[in-house]
């Protein structure tokens, strides 16, 4: 029974610090009373209320309906495209297969190449070791390597009149 | 150690191995190899006392300095009929078109957007009169020959979308129109040199690689190339940039992308054309070792050519192909990409 009542009284009854009784006035809600009953126009933001109604339109699912003979065409088609991409990754990659082996086989010939032309002439593969140092390989890279593909070309075409800026050395 | 390592290997490079057990592993081993191919061209010499003369190359640069493509590519009609149908089939699945979200109530523009919607029936301007949400939705796909999907039917719509409705009266509608810029229509895909078929411009064939061949002074074709310096022991870019600089002039702004070459071109001389080198080797043929480079600006001027270029051109890889030796072109093949 003392607990009860203890229990009881602690939500019935909050004493502060100075022993003074606290009672709750206001309900949960942390709207003002004032603001709930004005009759003022509405708060409501309009596009907030369109982003909603195009998230939840009553059409949401929308279904995707085909007839037997359609999803059979849909999967012929879907099974082609398959087949198309992938036959064209497997020609990439040959290709790139190809630039590499390219790549490799110069290195390799570089490698075993002196300076003076010889196999395994004086400086052997320095020029090799000179090859493969990557520092600041991007240091000199232009701005203009960073041009994406577009659809449609650009209006000036390209800058054939190009000039490049000769700095006359301090005598 | 002794014992874990190859047998056969032992018996070979006995002597080599003892002299570097202190080194680690990789090292040895790439110690090894190169011990090995000296060796192999030692056993190769015939056995007399007086030694052969040493077999020596001449080393020469190249370079493979190509435009970039500046457009996508054309499509396959299978790419373009697909997409069509990714983008209807987009469509029925797509909720309707949030109108208010993109025009104001009551304004010219939203008046124009209604009038242009209700002729074309769905807000999507690049997929033809199609409308996912009639009683005719189910018939999306396109007939044989259709034009919709083609990128010049996709940019005429585009720009009749930009255009004031035709048959508006609204006087005010028609005031607030005016004050859009409309864009103009873009540059066409296929240029004036392209008609002309200017090898030498740069400004062609804009969906593929070009790549600068020139004509050297015995009348081939070929890359730009030289001998590599020994003197200044130039690296292999240096070697490039060198070579664009002598073979085609100082206003090219161009770029070596990397330090190792791409590919390499080994030609041997004939029988009448070998020679002894000062070092009194044996000069068997040349390697050309190519870097590859890309051309941002400009173009090539052989007015000055210190490499004795009298032609140059800007061609696709395949007609490389038609301008080249056999030989050459075995080697350059895989080098270079289709595109």
């Amino acid at each position: 029974m003392t607990t009860i009542r203890h229990t009881h009284m602690l939500f019935s009854s909050i004493r502060n610090h100075s022993g003074k009784q606290l009672t709750q006035n206001a309900s949960f809600s942390t709207t003002t009373i004032a603001l709930a009953r004005s009759k003022g126009p509405s708060k409501h933001d309009k596009r907030i209320g369109l982003l909603q109604q195009h998230l939840w339109h009553p059409l949401t699912p929308r279904p995707l309906r085909l007839s037997r003979l359609r999803q059979l065409r849909h999967w012929t088609i879907n099974e082609a495209w398959k087949i198309f991409t992938a036959k064209r990754a497997h020609q990439q990659r040959l290709e790139l297969m190809k630039q590499w082996q390219a790549m490799q086989a110069a290195c390799e010939r570089l490698r075993v190449l002196g300076d003076d032309g010889v196999v395994g002439g004086a400086n052997t593969g320095r020029l090799y070791r000179q090859s493969l140092d990557k520092d600041g390989i991007w240091a000199g890279a232009p701005i203009e390597y960073a041009r994406t593909l577009t659809d449609w070309p650009s209006k000036k075409g390209w800058n054939h009149e190009w000039k490049r800026r000769v700095v006359k050395a301090r005598s | 150690m002794a014992a874990r390592r190859n047998p056969s290997s032992i018996t070979s490079f006995g002597s080599a191995q003892t002299v570097h057990q202190s080194i680690c592993r990789s090292c040895s081993h790439t110690i090894r190899r190169r011990y090995a191919s000296t060796a192999a061209a030692v056993a190769e010499q015939p056995t007399s006392e007086a030694p052969a003369p040493q077999e020596a190359h001449q080393l020469l640069a190249g370079v493979i300095l190509s435009r970039p493509p500046q457009i996508t590519r054309d499509l396959h009609p299978f790419e373009k009929a697909f997409f069509l149908y990714q983008k209807r089939l987009n469509e029925r699945l797509a909720l309707p078109f949030t109108r208010y979200l993109y025009y104001k109530k009551k304004t010219p523009n939203l008046l124009d957007f209604r009038k242009k919607l209700d002729q074309r029936k769905t807000p999507a301007r690049d997929i033809g009169n199609y409308s996912a949400y009639s009683e005719h939705a189910w018939h999306d796909e396109p007939m044989v020959g259709a034009v919709e999907g083609e990128i010049e039917d996709v940019k005429e719509k585009l720009l009749t979308d930009e255009q004031p409705f035709p048959e508006d009266e609204d006087l005010d509608q028609v005031v607030a129109m005016e004050e859009k810029v409309i864009p103009d229509a873009p540059m066409p895909r296929t240029t004036e040199a392209d008609k002309a078929g200017d090898e030498k411009s740069l400004n062609r064939l804009l969906q593929r690689t070009l790549y600068l061949l020139v004509k050297d002074g015995k009348g081939n074709w070929r890359f730009p190339s030289a001998p590599w310096d020994g003197v200044k022991k130039e690296t292999l870019r240096e070697s490039a940039e060198r070579i664009i600089r002598q073979s085609a002039g100082i206003n090219m702004h161009t770029w070596i992308v990397s330090n190792h070459p791409v590919g390499h071109f080994e030609r041997p001389y004939g029988q009448n054309y070998i020679t002894t080198n000062e070092a009194g080797a044996t000069v068997k043929g040349e390697v050309t070792f190519f870097m590859k480079g890309r051309i941002m600006m400009g173009q090539a001027d052989i007015k000055e050519s210190e490499l004795g270029v009298s032609d140059f051109k800007w061609l696709p890889k395949e007609s490389i192909k038609e301008h080249v030796h056999p030989k050459y072109w075995a080697s350059v093949d895989d080098i270079l990409p289709s595109r």
